[in-house]
């Protein structure tokens, strides 16, 4: 047999190769050049009848040949490839300026996020939750929290009379009477939280339905010096390590009783900003956060404490008006409203 | 109230600055609301704290604190004897009465200077005459309310009694007399009620310009029955602040007194013999004890007893420490306090106001671990979760609604949702009856928000329905609450499922898109929720489409309702877009029950045979149905059967609904599944179904 001249199958390898710019031409270079009836294939296939002599060398040299074409055919097909992959990415450009598809979230309301909020810092305190009716006896919103009729403390609260003798309990404050009246074990830690009422005219900063929180402690041997504890770690762990005040306060059910003052974050407790009083704080340079009091005797004895035995602390936290301070909305009508484009824009910027 | 800083650093010393004086009062509790630069301050007072109505009782306060010195005005000195006019007691609910004559003296009526009016000017109130003038500063410069009467217009003795059925008086300031209850205390001649006592005199008996006498009224009243005669007739005063709050037994005398010495002093007015008075408060001297060595265990701070004993004289006590065991000061209650003051804890209370609330010692008292979450709470922070990833907001609707929103609903007298439990002095026509379901407040939230163009509309809330309930006897004697409390969680959705979608067309927020929220709920929290047959004596049953709607079961037990708004309902209501969805659940049920664990299969590495066989159902033939004898009929290997598709024609006049439901078979390890098997269990299911109820119905395989 005529000896295979490897160099020009290569040549015209090399030449058909560099024409191809497609994966189809590729396929079709390699089906001529190294596919079964390809010179190069006759080329191996033709070996046997070489003689011995020659058949390492020319075996070799075939081989060689074939082994570049293959290598030259994988470049060719990866560099295609690339290129392609490349073209076609270029394509898949997607606008990003255009919104995301993800379903929008709803969210929890302002008022329940700063319960939740006071919840977890009493639980570390070793307070739980306890609730009780909305639909209550006078005796446990009045009565047996030293308010006895005609009081005038009866004039803070106005209240929701229904059918019955019964009442909208203005305040989370019976939660604690029934609680009292229960007589569990010491110590006695509950938080009460929820919904009170109050019978007002109804603008945009009073409304006749909105949200308490209430605490409760009873042990032997709590005090002032403990109320003041206790009420200085609330308030921190709420707004952080600002100062705090106490100053004297009214609740018939305490005595005595205190408010708890936070310095004013805007004017840090000087009352004025840049000459003019401070709006937020009205140039008191504190605001008011938290009311609070030792349990008044009157109260431990309404339901058979001996107050020489026990001592407790109350306290009471306004969650609708920390709500509102916290999302910047002084109008709570707005926040107790069912528009929910107010919903949506106090979690949602730009909506 | 209203003060002037000026006026009262004539009573006692003052910080120099008014930023000082604002801290000073606030941390007495004598809070300052409003601080003008002139000195013109308001304080919010303390509801239980009559005594501080007043300049003295502001001052004594202060120096309660600073320990300075209290000026108080001059008091003419009155004496009782021979009444200047005949007084008669007919109650015990005024304490004491004063009455004492002046006459002018010449032409001139008399004027009070400036200076003596400036409590009246930072009080706000007008310059009147003098008479008037030195009652209104009598009380706000000593507490003391008091009042004059043009002796000339009075006819016969002055009563002090009870009002009588059908009695009238024409107080003063309104257009016209007005009806007085039976009971109310009153002052009266004999022809005519003078003064609602407490609260305010009257038009017949007033001062004017042209008196030439005054009886001056001076007494103090039984706190609770003023209260009720302001709040009756609608009518508050300064007058009755300071009556209502307990005035001061002791004082007026007092306060008479210095209306004498300012009216006196104008040189216009004399007085007439002597002050009459009927009653006799004796002073009960009130005493209370207080233990030094507990007192200082309150605070966790030294306190010795002198410093007790001090303190409590600066405001009025008359105190003394034992000798004997050194520990027990004896407190004798000063007559402005008698009625607040009572136990140990009050005195604790004057203390800490002298120290400074922020001057005793803070410490927190010892804890232990603290608590968790409760379950209900944890499980409710998960539906929370739940919601709010498909795009619900929490909102609150308030606890009652009008009848007009029930009007809305178009239901018959008798229909349960019209059982209510009624405020009885709601001030809002709007809160008139507690709401026995969320339903009517959820539709006006979608209408509202369609008013202010927003149809998308997915809001949720935990709230509670009030229903009517007979009252019974309770073992403390008390009677039962007239109504049940049931804690519900609602949902109302309207709009789309997915709102602000621009690539694909959104659906609706549909009854299937709350049916994927109860299924969402139930894996979330492990609970056999499902939807179940709609229980046609449920409350909503009427005012949901009747046609799409559902009861939702928990463990078969229903807890709940979903459906969609009845197109009437939303006529009612206006709203004009879209088909509002209402889902309603028992909050009790869904926090209380036990979740069940899931029951975890490993996914087999064989890979599972998918078939899909296509059924045309009549109209009203459920899916289920064809889905459920699919089921029962498929062999072990089948595992899912999903409706995948629908497609929805009509054939021979009949619309159809042609379902795809997919099947997927899978083969276990070392039971291997062939082609074949899984199209003879495909054929074994097509025969079932055709042959079954779902063929007795009109369904058929659609080849």
């Amino acid at each position: 047999m005529n000896r295979p001249d490897t160099q020009a199958m290569l040549a015209a390898f090399t030449a058909a190769l560099a024409e191809a710019s497609t994966p189809e031409q590729i396929e079709a270079v390699r089906q001529a050049h190294t596919g079964k009836k390809s010179e190069i294939k006759l080329a191996l296939r033709g070996l046997g009848a070489v003689p011995p002599e020659d058949r390492p060398a020319l075996a070799k040299e075939v081989n060689d040949v074939a082994q570049a074409m293959e290598r030259a055919l994988s470049e060719a097909s990866a560099s295609i490839e690339a290129r392609a992959l490349a073209a076609r990415l270029n394509e898949e450009w997607v606008d990003l300026s255009l919104p995301g598809l993800a379903p929008p979230r709803g969210a929890r309301h302002p008022v329940i996020s700063v319960e939740e909020d006071c919840l977890a810092v009493l639980r570390q305190l070793g307070f739980v939750r306890v609730d009780g009716p909305e639909v209550e006896h006078p005796y446990y919103n009045f009565d047996a929290l030293n308010i006895p009729p005609h009081h005038p403390a009866r004039d803070l609260q106005d209240t929701f009379w229904v059918d019955g003798g019964y009442l909208l309990r203005s305040h989370t404050t019976t939660v604690q009477a029934r609680v009292l009246e229960s007589r569990p074990p010491l110590p006695i830690r509950i938080a009460s939280a929820g919904r009170v009422y109050r019978n007002e005219a109804v603008d945009a900063t009073h409304l006749a339905m909105f949200h308490q929180l209430e605490g409760l402690w009873i042990d032997r041997g709590l005090t002032f010096a403990h109320l003041k504890g206790l009420l200085t770690t609330i308030a921190q762990s709420l707004y952080g390590k600002r100062p705090v005040r106490f100053k004297p306060k009214f609740y018939p059910y305490t005595e005595p009783s205190v408010g708890v003052d936070l310095q004013c974050g805007v004017c840090e407790g000087e009352g004025e900003v840049a000459g003019a009083p401070c709006e937020a704080c009205h140039g008191a340079g504190w605001v008011t956060i938290l009311g609070a009091g030792m349990v008044h005797p009157k109260v431990f004895r309404e339901f058979g404490y001996d107050p020489n035995e026990v001592s407790g602390i109350a306290f009471g936290l306004g969650t609708t008006r920390m709500a509102s301070q916290r999302v910047g909305v002084s109008k709570v009508a707005l926040l107790y409203g069912q528009d929910l484009r107010v919903h949506t824009r106090l979690h949602r910027s730009g909506v | 109230m209203k003060i002037s800083v000026d006026v009262l650093r004539r009573y006692t010393a003052l910080p120099e600055s008014l930023r000082q004086v604002r801290l000073l009062l606030d941390d007495l509790g004598l809070e300052v609301k409003r601080l003008n630069p002139d000195g013109h301050l308001t304080l919010e007072l303390l509801a239980n704290r009559g005594d501080h109505h007043c300049y003295e009782g502001i001052a004594r306060e202060i120096t309660g604190r600073t320990g300075g010195a209290l000026t108080t005005p001059a008091v003419a000195t009155l004496t009782v004897g021979e009444s200047p006019w005949p007084l008669r007691l007919e109650t015990d609910l005024c304490l004491v009465y004063t009455a004492t004559l002046l006459e002018r003296v010449g032409e001139d009526a008399g004027q009070l200077t400036d200076a003596q009016l400036a409590p009246l000017r930072a009080a706000g109130l007008a310059s009147v005459l003098a008479p008037v003038d030195a009652t209104n500063l009598s009380n706000l410069e000593l507490g003391q309310p008091t009042h004059v009467f043009d002796a000339d217009t009075l006819v016969g003795a002055v009563t002090i009694r009870l009002s009588r059925a059908g009695e009238r008086a024409w107080p003063l300031f309104t257009a016209e007399p007005v009806s007085v209850p039976e009971g109310t205390l009153v002052i009266a001649d004999d022809v005519k009620i003078l003064a609602i006592a407490g609260v305010i005199g009257c038009e017949e008996s007033k001062t004017t310009a042209s008196t030439r006498r005054i009886l001056l009224e001076s007494a103090t009243f039984d706190p609770v029955k003023v209260r009720i005669a302001s709040r009756a007739l609608g009518i508050h005063t300064d007058s009755t602040a300071r009556f209502e709050r307990g005035s001061d037994p002791a004082r007026p005398l007092v306060g008479a007194g210095r209306v004498v010495q300012l009216l006196e002093g104008t040189g216009a007015w004399r007085r007439v013999g002597e002050s009459g008075q009927v009653g006799a408060w004796v002073n009960p001297e009130r005493v209370v004890g207080l233990s030094v060595s507990a007192a200082a265990g309150f605070f966790g701070m030294p306190l010795p007893g002198e410093q007790i004993v001090e303190i409590l004289g600066r405001l009025g006590y008359i105190a003394h420490l034992s000798p004997d065991d050194g520990d027990t000061v004896t407190a004798y209650v000063p007559t402005w306090r008698l009625w607040d003051v009572e136990y140990a804890d009050d005195l604790y209370e004057d203390l800490a106001r002298s120290i400074g609330y922020n001057n005793t010692p803070v410490a927190l008292p010892p804890v232990d671990m603290g608590a968790l979450p409760s379950a209900a709470e944890l499980r409710r922070h998960q539906i929370d979760g739940l919601l709010q990833s498909f795009g619900f907001y929490e909102v609150f609707t308030d606890g009652f609604y009008g009848r007009a929103l029930i009007e809305n609903l178009g239901l018959p007298d008798a229909h349960p949702l019209r059982a209510h439990v009624q405020t009885e002095n709601a001030l809002d026509r709007a809160y008139s009856l507690l709401k026995s379901s969320c339903f009517p407040q959820a539709v006006e939230l979608v209408a509202l928000n369609q008013r202010v163009k927003n149809e998308q509309v997915k809001a949720y809330e935990w709230t509670r329905t009030f229903h009517p309930a007979p009252q019974h006897k309770l073992p403390s004697g008390r009677l039962s609450a007239p109504c049940t409390e049931r804690r519900v969680l609602w949902c109302i959705a309207s709009g789309t499922d997915r709102p602000r979608a621009w690539l694909d067309k959104s659906r609706p927020a549909d009854l299937f898109f709350l049916k994927g929220v109860v299924e969402e709920l139930a894996v979330a929290l492990g609970l056999d929720l499902q939807l179940g047959p709609a229980d046609a004596e449920a409350t909503l049953a009427d005012v949901l489409h009747p046609a799409r709607q559902a009861s939702v079961r928990l463990n078969g037990a229903v807890v709940g309702v979903v459906g969609e708004v009845h197109p009437s309902v939303l006529k009612g209501f206006k709203v004009r877009k879209g088909r509002p969805v209402y889902l309603e659940l028992d909050e009790d049920a869904l926090l209380a029950a036990p979740s069940q664990a899931v029951v975890f299969e490993e996914p087999s590495e064989l890979h599972p045979i998918d078939r899909s066989l296509a059924f045309s159902l009549p109209p009203k033939v459920e899916a289920g149905l064809v889905s459920e004898a699919l089921r029962a009929a498929g062999p072990p290997s089948l595992i899912r059967v999903n409706v995948v598709d629908l497609f929805e024609h009509e054939e021979a006049g009949v619309a159809l609904r042609t379902f795809t439901f997919a099947l997927t078979f899978q083969a276990t390890k070392g039971q291997a599944l062939s082609a074949d098997e899984v199209n003879a269990g495909c054929e074994a299911m097509i025969a079932a179904v055709e042959s079954g109820e779902p063929g007795a119905r009109g369904v058929r395989l659609r080849r």
